[in-house]
């Protein structure tokens, strides 16, 4: 069928919603929640358009097409809710960006940049406040932030949270869903246990914001890269240079990952296959190379470049730290690199 | 106002833990009229007549949502919503507490028109003793064999079952109903798929509120024409500063003043009016100015209008007088705690902006608000009405709304 958008003619199949023939075309409209291949929730309310068969507004991922549709992206009123809405979410985030794991490379915050929210006019001054109304907030922000970093591979804080529900319809083990009610509403594990899974890592990857982010010791690895005495060494496994890529390029600088990981301080860099029955790759790696190479097996420092998060669980022996393609953007951004 | 009362004609006269007390005022004759002289197709064809719709707030026309689901083949469920939970609104309670065969009845009519061989009534959590009284209703039902295998010799089979809610607000919208009986976390799905098309348990179903059901097994012993003369029963709850608080019945598309002077019995002496609130925590403000609004639900406005009348949707039926010795700044924090607490959480306007809304009543109470807190009210009022996913969003802040408006503050 054929359906207007922003007064032009394009085609679309029976059962896509409007979000999929934008994306399709290359119609910018902004979204927080939705994500390929997962449920429409339609929670975050960015993705609002005009069309001309409701007189309100309606959220374009989970708004299918139909004969005779007419589809506004960009009006004042679209710009004021997605502003609005934006300004909201952003209120619980105020200020605290520049310490955060996800600085830069940040759904929310590349969105709160696009639509110049600066005012904060949702959030309480200090001075404005009396004592009571101050420890209320307190009180308050106790039940909304849940941290738990218990669990060996995932660092999860509610406070960046912007409940969109990714990490709840992907996972593969069910492991979250909403603790308490309305504002008070949380994501996190049944009960609040420490979060005990496959950690087959999608939730991260899924995560907008600083909420789900690798767990890892970054001021070892540091240490470690630094090390004069000590090599480091990279063991990339397949298909996350592609990853590491695509990480990169979220910062719009043209680079490429071995190059990243050269300037990162990587002597050397293998490309490595995992064998799926065998594991013993991982841990004979370094004694090979350390005859090989002819020195000592303790000056060698062993990364395997991978988002196999799972193997942070298992502490293989003679592998020094697991890396992600998030970690290597993160520390290529804190290393002022991209 | 009329005379004939078709809801609460026998309340306080009959036991509501007997049968034997309905049975004797006539009871449960419609159920036998239906099975034995009427098929689906008349029985909606009545209620069609009858124009009775929705008593929830929302007013959809009952004849064709019933309509919708009777043509469908399969399964399909009917439920009865009985998930009251708009503030200073107990008319479904009051018909449990005084007449609860009325709404089995109505159910198992209900029920049966739609060709559905479960019912489920989704009572509010706090409604205890209402369950109770349920409980005792369907299984002397059953004795009399209004229900179960075989309804009074006739081939039809029908199940009751009472489902407790957690007493959340948000269960009364039908989606989030649906998720709450599924084992879900109670909050709203998209529509489309409306219920009637994909229900409970993606079966066709129908919802209906407790006081559109009760009225059913009027319309098919009376028929439809005769209760659309009467200009449909409602039930109105009347509250705050009036004399004579409490349910009463009264036609559809009365006006306020009358309302308050006839039902009510007038205000409390020594106290002077300020406003009405209609509809529960999320209904308008009515100042003495336009008391003489007509309540009833919009279809009459799209319909047949009313010259020179003003109509004010009549919501759940609720009617909440407010003298001028109420500060209005307490009223303002408890609908903020009220809808901060009941919004569901699910999407970005109503969780936040309830939240927000809620800090800023708050710093109202302790003084002056701030310029930056003026200007965000606007915005976050704005959102929630045009924006959030569900209904609930969209009326948290009418009442603020109207404070503002109609500069109560």
């Amino acid at each position: 069928m054929e359906i207007l958008i922003n007064k032009k003619a394009y085609q679309a199949q029976e059962g896509e919603m409007i979000l999929d023939v934008c994306r399709r075309e290359n119609i910018r409209i902004p979204t927080l929640c939705a994500f390929e291949g997962l449920p429409k929730e339609a929670v975050c309310r960015l993705c609002l358009v005009e069309i001309n068969l409701a007189d309100k507004l309606v959220p374009s991922c989970a708004f299918p097409v139909c004969e005779k549709l007419e589809v506004t992206t960009e009006s004042e009123k679209i710009k004021k809710a997605r502003e609005v809405n934006l300004e909201l979410l952003w209120s619980d985030h105020a200020g605290k960006c520049v310490k955060c794991k996800k600085n830069r490379m940040c759904e929310l915050q590349s969105l709160a940049e696009e639509y110049k929210i600066d005012n904060f006019h949702f959030v309480p001054r200090r001075e404005d406040l009396t004592n009571a109304e101050e420890l209320d907030l307190l009180k308050d922000n106790k039940i909304r932030v849940v941290v738990e970093e218990e669990n060996p591979c995932i660092a999860r804080t509610t406070e960046f949270c912007v409940e969109c529900r990714r990490c709840i319809n992907i996972c593969p083990d069910k492991a979250f869903g909403f603790n308490h009610r309305a504002g008070d509403g949380v994501v996190g594990t049944p009960y609040e246990k420490t979060l005990d899974c496959s950690f087959c890592g999608e939730c991260v990857r899924v995560c907008p914001v600083a909420a789900l982010t690798d767990k890892n010791n970054f001021s070892k690895i540091i240490e470690d890269l630094d090390d004069m005495k000590k090599m480091a060494v990279a063991l990339v496994a397949e298909g996350m240079e592609e990853k590491i890529n695509t990480m990169l390029k979220y910062t719009e600088i043209a680079i490429e990952a071995k190059e990243v990981l050269k300037k990162l301080g990587f002597e050397k860099i293998f490309d490595f296959t995992e064998k799926d029955d065998e594991d013993e790759g991982l841990d004979e790696f370094k004694d090979q190379l350390a005859k090989k190479e002819k020195i000592n097996l303790e000056n060698i420092v062993l990364f395997y470049i991978s988002d196999n998060i799972s193997l942070k669980k298992e502490k293989i022996a003679n592998l020094d730290h697991i890396l992600t393609d998030r970690e290597v953007a993160r520390l290529a951004r804190d290393r002022k690199i991209i | 106002m009329n005379n004939t009362k078709i809801i609460t004609k026998h309340w306080g006269r009959i036991n509501p833990l007997k049968i034997e007390d309905y049975v004797a005022i006539g009871g449960y004759k419609a159920l036998k009229k239906y099975i034995r002289d009427m098929d689906a197709e008349r029985a909606i064809g009545e209620i069609k007549k009858s124009g009775l719709c929705g008593r929830g707030g929302a007013g959809f026309p009952t004849g064709n949502k019933l309509e919708i689901v009777a043509e469908k083949n399969g399964t399909k469920y009917f439920i009865c919503n009985l998930d009251e939970s708009e503030p200073g609104t107990y008319k479904d309670r009051a018909i449990v507490d005084n007449n609860p065969h009325s709404l089995i009845e109505g159910i198992i009519i209900s029920a049966l028109i739609i060709g559905a061989k479960r019912a489920i009534i989704y009572i509010n959590g706090r409604y205890i003793k209402q369950k109770e009284i349920l409980e005792i209703a369907v299984e002397q039902a059953g004795k009399y064999n209004f229900l179960g295998k075989g309804i009074i010799g006739s081939c039809y089979d029908l199940g009751i079952e009472i489902f407790s809610g957690a007493g959340a607000y948000i269960c009364g919208e039908e989606t989030a109903l649906i998720n709450s009986i599924e084992g879900n976390r109670g909050e709203p799905k998209s529509r489309p798929p409306y219920p009637t098309d994909a229900g409970l348990f993606g079966k066709p179903t129908v919802i209906n509120n407790a006081e559109t059901i009760v009225n059913i097994p009027w319309i098919i012993t009376n028929g439809g024409e005769k209760y659309a003369d009467s200009g449909g029963e409602k039930l109105y709850i009347l509250g705050g500063s009036v004399k004579k608080p409490g349910v009463y019945e009264g036609s559809v598309g009365i006006t306020i003043r009358q309302a308050i002077e006839k039902m009510g019995g007038g205000l409390k002496k020594g106290k002077e009016f300020w406003f009405a609130q209609i509809g529960g925590a999320s209904g308008r403000l009515i100042l003495g100015n336009e008391l003489d609004c007509v309540l009833d639900y919009d279809r009459v406005s799209a319909e047949t209008p009313r010259r020179g009348v003003s109509i004010m949707p009549i919501g759940s039926g609720s009617i909440l007088v407010i003298d001028k010795t109420v500060d209005i700044k307490d009223l303002l924090l408890s609908w903020t705690t009220f809808f901060r607490y009941e919004s569901c959480g699910k999407c970005v306007p109503c969780r936040e902006g309830t939240f927000r809304l809620w800090e800023i009543a708050k710093r109202m109470q302790d003084g002056e608000i701030t310029e930056r807190d003026q200007k965000a009210i606007p915005e976050i009022i704005w959102t929630l009405q045009n924006t959030t996913f569900c209904p609930l969003g969209k009326f948290a802040a009418t009442a603020f709304s109207d404070v503002m408006e109609k500069k109560l503050i």
